[in-house]
């Protein structure tokens, strides 16, 4: 196995062009699973550990931009205030020492449907940068993954950061496991509100073959909340919403869990994030400055 | 027997003799035995369920630079016995579970052998497997069941009690397929060395017994018992998956006998864990029970359906603790096994009680909810007066003990019985009890040598320390024997260069070993009087208690859990989990807590999170790796205590111990089980107990 | 293939040749002879190989040798400094194990919660931090215990 270990983007692009089977490898935290459980046995591995620009995190034409291998302790630690629903997905991420070196870009790699941050992403509408010889491109999250643990990524592509705009409004995370820690979800469900927009992001994870957002109930939700003189929620509205996001689910029965499980324990997650994620907003929130 | 040592070090809560070795990572486990050059050898799995290797190819694998040997049926040596199936590795093309060695690469580098097993190319005649067990396919009766129980037992008319009964339970319980996983992955070094007479086997080996280990070995390989050395200081945990030696034993001496001189290590990986380390069987447990209103039990019957292998017996004694926990003029206890193409299951933490002390436990709590009688209570009301199984009395019985300073400990008396009437913040909450018991075993054979050294008194017993700790345990009940401080004596284990020693099972350690000790010292004195000289030494071994025969020895225990369980999505947390033991004369607070919390641990991780999915249609474990085969995490645990009551008994052994490494996870289960149900009204009768069993029935 | 690397180990450089596929577990194991991080699953789930690397707690299986080229590397046996770490003393008090096998990952793994953590934390909170690490045994009421305790000889 060959083993290139670049010192910059530049370097990494061009030896991911004239390598397009390296296998691109950061924190380690999926690649390495995979590597030693025998799964793969790549002719070759991208090091990005050495590139500065993957590792820092800043503001870029006014939305967060953080390097594809910035870890989620680092998320969690410095960007929970813009990024609250990312920052609370980064926090149920397997273990603490998981979360040291395990990054968003990872999760992309990846593309697991089980994936953490990918409910946070959608929510929030996150994009993603995507760098090769040829130049870079942006590509909204939603339209990121292509089956279960496919992307848009072509070989000769790396990803380089996510471009997430600060929270305008209240942003949740939740999932459902079968222990207190060290969980992969059975269930998780991610929400923004974005008052800006006079709309609810949505993104569910272990509900489908990918990461997707719940279309219909945000176009509902949408249509129900009065942006100008909030009032608190009818419970048949958060029923409806819950509903519509176990709808946009397709799951699967697991180890983890039953399709019916997850169906219902979605609904659950739904209503119970609008109605947090509501009351913040009704409250005043402590983002109403953001 | 004429009394119990007087304690002095007995009793004292000392901190771990090997403390300051483990947490700086400097006990060297098997793996890690020090040895110059070694080898890396890596199994290569059957694929296939059932059938016949047809052809192994070999070629790939042996190009691979780095390559030394590739052992297959067809040209690994001759095995002297293979009587037992499991140990006949590479002896024929024969597959008889998916998962099983059918060759062994042998390298200069661990990542060379794990990618030389991957270029072995194997063609197989496969044959329909069958892995599912079916209480209503194909059954037996055994013989016995683990290790020499009668099969089935039965007195009076269970039937009739339960048409003339004013209350009745009868139903089916069910325990999952579960796996040891200690910590330490199973892993041997071996060191064949041709020189001398015939030449000498050394195994580094994660044993829990590495005198049983040594004799096993010794006859695989046609050996002499002298030609054959086992070592083993530490143990990463075994729980019962080390008790007797598995496959990957056989294949790294084999390995080593390949390349003379040269020493070879084999670790399993976690996945292989799942197929060659054993399991304990699913069970599925119909119950039944007849009461008067009063409570007053008048039958309980327990009827076990379970797997074994088809190439190897292992019948569970599933139904066995239910032959002594209640008074019932009627009984009837019996096992029938499903033979299947499926891994050999073996011991695991209390087998027989752990998994046979689920659905009796849980009757119990059905059977008072029926009655309107508190579940302590109706376990109190029947208490028998002498152990219902031989009519012998018992040695000491505390579990009433147990049941009430547990009940005033958790504060039980507050309790309301309505099921599903608790929600506090979105949470179900409720209480739940079990009774646990574990038997006093006593092995047969131990011997301890005690010398006097530079003024210390060194002991010297072939016996392990799988966390249990022995190191320090075996020093103190030394120390009394022999009336000194315990900082005088020096404790020897793990390897077969000292005495003989019997297996880490059924929580007889400390009871076995510790009575070759006393015996060694009551010798040593003896002889030597109280001021020995330099290298003077003395041997004891433990004899059969006569006592054994006339009195009915078991620790009891009872365990309380309290569940909140989510309203909205079935989560299950368990806050608090108390138990309170009667398990003897204690002999190192701090370890035996330690023992018993470990116990109950594993018995909270049984109730909720553990399960071996078999995938019929492959037949191998499904989630096979810590990522999906859930073991409770640290934030599981909360409040968890274990108490333990200051019992007495002369009739057991000279220490007085009844020994503890297993009486912490019986019963744990059907605590948890009986808490989620009084929390949510749900009777959950299948473990484990997950968000899916419970949410469609949520009120 | 080959590669030649140096790892700085509990304060000393060692220089290994390494298999590109080595982990730093195994290269610590296996061509270093510090056995002290152990291997319990190679998948990252159990948290017995974890070690310091530049003073984070990490997952030494999870990172491969030649990508931890320069690194310092601690691991539990490191910590003890001719004394037992505060750490490793709090563990023996609290019998925060029993066979052992997960010890030194626990014991770095702590180490870590201490450095990362500023502010006092609840028992509650120790528990989360520390349940990367599993221990089969079930010491965990313990390994609180000694975490809570070594937090206190820190403040």
């Amino acid at each position: 196995m060959d083993f290139f270990r670049p010192d910059s983007l530049a370097e990494a692009l061009a030896a991911k062009a004239e390598h397009a089977d390296a296998v691109p490898i950061a924190g380690g935290t999926d690649v390495m699973v995979e590597l030693n459980f025998d799964h793969r046995r790549p002719a070759a591995l991208l090091d990005l550990g050495r590139i500065v620009e993957l590792h820092e995190h800043g503001r870029q034409d006014g939305k967060v931009r953080i390097g594809a291998a910035v870890p989620y302790a680092r998320i969690i630690d410095e960007l929970g205030r813009e990024l609250p629903g990312l920052a609370m997905a980064a926090r149920t991420v397997g273990s603490p020492q998981i979360r040291n070196r395990g990054s968003v870009g990872g999760n992309l790699g990846a593309a697991s449907p089980a994936g953490d941050s990918h409910p946070a992403l959608l929510a929030a509408n996150a994009e993603v940068e995507i760098a090769s010889i040829r130049g870079t491109r942006m590509v909204p999250v939603k339209d990121f993954y292509t089956g279960v643990k496919r992307n848009v990524l072509a070989p000769d592509e790396l990803i380089t950061a996510v471009h997430i705009a600060p929270a305008t409004g209240a942003q949740q995370f939740s999932k459902v496991g079968t222990r207190n820690a060290m969980v992969i979800a059975v269930c998780a469900f991610g929400l923004a509100l974005h008052p800006d927009q006079k709309r609810v992001g949505t993104g569910l994870g272990s509900a489908a073959p990918t990461p997707r957002p719940a279309t219909k109930a945000e176009e509902f939700i949408a249509t129900e909340l009065d942006w100008e003189s909030p009032k608190p929620l009818a419970d048949s509205v958060l029923r409806r919403f819950g509903a519509l996001v176990a709808e946009a689910a397709s799951p699967i029965d697991d180890v983890r869990g039953s399709a019916a499980y997850r169906r219902h324990a979605l609904a659950v997650l739904a209503r119970r994030t609008l109605g947090w994620a509501w009351s913040e907003h009704l409250g005043g929130g402590r983002r109403a400055c953001a | 027997m004429t009394g119990l040592l007087e304690p002095k070090a007995i009793g004292t809560d000392l901190r771990r003799r090997d403390g300051a070795l483990k947490v700086t990572g400097a006990a060297r486990y098997a793996y890690e035995a020090p040895v110059d050059n070694a080898a890396y050898a890596h199994p290569v799995q059957a694929t296939i369920g059932r059938g016949r290797v047809t052809s192994v190819d070999t070629a790939a694998a042996e190009a691979l630079d780095g390559v030394i040997a590739v052992l297959t049926h067809e040209n690994a040596e001759r095995l002297a016995s293979t009587e037992d199936a499991e140990l006949a590795v590479l002896q024929s093309g024969d597959v008889a579970f998916r998962g099983q060695v059918i060759a062994l690469v042998v390298a200069e580098t661990s990542e060379t052998a794990r990618h030389a097993a991957d270029l072995v190319t194997v063609h197989y005649d496969e044959q329909e497997h069958d892995c599912v067990l079916d209480p209503d396919g194909e059954l037996y009766k055994p013989d016995k069941v683990n290790p020499a129980f009668e099969t089935d037992t039965a007195v009076g008319d269970v039937a009739g009690a339960m048409a003339s009964a004013d209350v009745t339970v009868e139903q089916t319980y069910t325990t999952a397929m579960y796996h040891n996983n200690p910590l330490e992955p199973h892993a041997t070094t071996a060191l064949w060395q041709p020189a001398g007479d015939g030449g000498d086997l050394t195994l580094w080996d994660s044993t829990q017994g590495v005198h049983p280990a040594r004799s096993t070995v010794a006859e695989v390989f046609g050996l002499a018992e002298d030609q054959v050395r086992v070592v083993c200081p530490y143990v990463g945990g075994g729980f019962g998956s080390k008790g007797t030696p598995h496959a990957h034993v056989i294949l790294a001496a084999a390995a080593a006998r390949a390349v003379p001189g040269r020493p070879v290590k084999l670790a399993l990986t976690r996945p292989q864990m799942f197929a060659l380390a054993g399991y304990r069987t699913p069970t599925i447990q119909r119950m039944q029970l007849a009461a008067n209103r009063d409570g007053v039990l008048s039958a309980i019957a327990i009827d076990v359906v379970e797997q074994t292998s088809r190439i190897k017996e292992f019948a569970e004694q599933t139904g066995v603790p239910t032959r002594t926990m209640y008074r019932a003029p009627n009984r009837r206890t019996t096992h029938r096994l499903a033979a299947l193409d499926v891994p050999v299951p073996s011991w695991m933490r209390a087998p027989g009680e752990c998994p046979g002390m689920f659905g009796p436990e849980v009757a119990m709590d059905e059977l008072a909810e029926a009655l309107g009688i508190d579940p302590v209570e109706l376990r109190i009301r029947n208490e028998p007066e002498v152990d219902p199984d031989t009519g012998h009395p018992f040695s000491s019985r505390n579990l009433v003990a147990c049941l009430r300073e547990g009940a005033a400990r958790f504060g039980w008396d507050e309790r309301d019985p309505r099921p599903g009437v608790r929600l506090r913040d979105g949470w179900l909450i409720g209480t739940g009890v079990a009774s646990s018991v574990y038997p006093v075993h006593q092995m047969p054979q131990s011997t301890a040598t005690i010398r006097c050294e530079d003024g210390r008194y060194v002991v010297e017993i072939g016996a392990a320390d799988l966390g249990t700790g022995t190191w320090t345990t075996l020093a103190q009940i030394a120390a009394d024997a022999l009336a000194v401080p315990v900082a005088d004596v020096q404790v020897c284990i793990g390897d077969t260069a000292y005495p003989m020693a019997s297996v880490a099972g059924g929580s007889s350690g400390m009871i076995t070993w510790g009575s070759a000790v006393v015996e060694a010292a009551h010798a040593f004195r003896e002889k030597f009087g109280d001021d020995p000289a330099d290298g003077d030494e003395a041997e004891g071994s433990v004899s059969e208690n006569p006592m054994a025969e006339r009195y009915a020895m078991y620790a009891f225990g009872a365990q309380f859990a309290e569940a909140h369980v989510n309203a909205d999505t079935g989560e299950i947390r368990v806050p608090r989990l108390l138990g309170v033991f009667a398990a003897g004369r204690i002999v190192n607070p701090r370890t035996a807590r330690s023992q018993f919390q470990g116990g109950m641990t594993m018995g909270l991780s049984m109730a909720l999170h553990e399960t071996s999915v078999m995938d019929p249609r492959f037949g191998h474990v499904v989630n096979h790796d810590l990522a999906e085969y859930h073991v409770a995490t640290n934030a599981d645990v909360a409040d968890l205590q274990a108490h333990w009551l200051d019992e007495h008994d002369d009739k057991v052994n000279p220490m007085g111990v009844k020994g503890i490494g297993e009486i912490g996870i019986v019963g744990t289960a059907a605590a948890v089980a009986n808490a989620v149900h009084h929390a949510t009204g749900v009777r959950v009768r299948d473990l484990p107990i997950t968000l899916d069993k419970l949410l469609p029935h949520l009120p | 293939m080959d590669a030649e690397i140096t790892l700085r180990v509990d304060g000393a450089d060692q220089p290994v040749t390494v298999d590109t596929r080595t982990t730093v577990l195994d290269a610590l194991r296996e061509r270093l002879g510090n056995t002290s991080p152990k291997k319990g699953c190679d998948h990252g789930q159990c948290g017995a190989c974890t070690v310091l690397v530049d003073g984070r707690r990490v997952l030494s299986c999870l990172m491969l040798a030649v990508a931890a080229d320069g690194a310092e590397v601690t691991t539990a046996a490191g910590l003890a400094n001719g004394d037992l770490h505060p750490v490793q003393r709090a563990f023996i008090d609290h019998d925060g194990f029993q066979c052992g096998y997960c010890t030194p990952g626990q014991i770095c793994s702590a180490v870590g919660v201490l450095e990362e953590s500023d502010g006092e934390l609840s028992r509650a909170e120790v528990a989360e931090r520390m349940s990367g690490n599993l221990c089969r045994c079930g010491a965990y009421p313990g390994i609180v215990a000694a975490v809570e305790q070594a937090a206190g000889e820190q403040r």
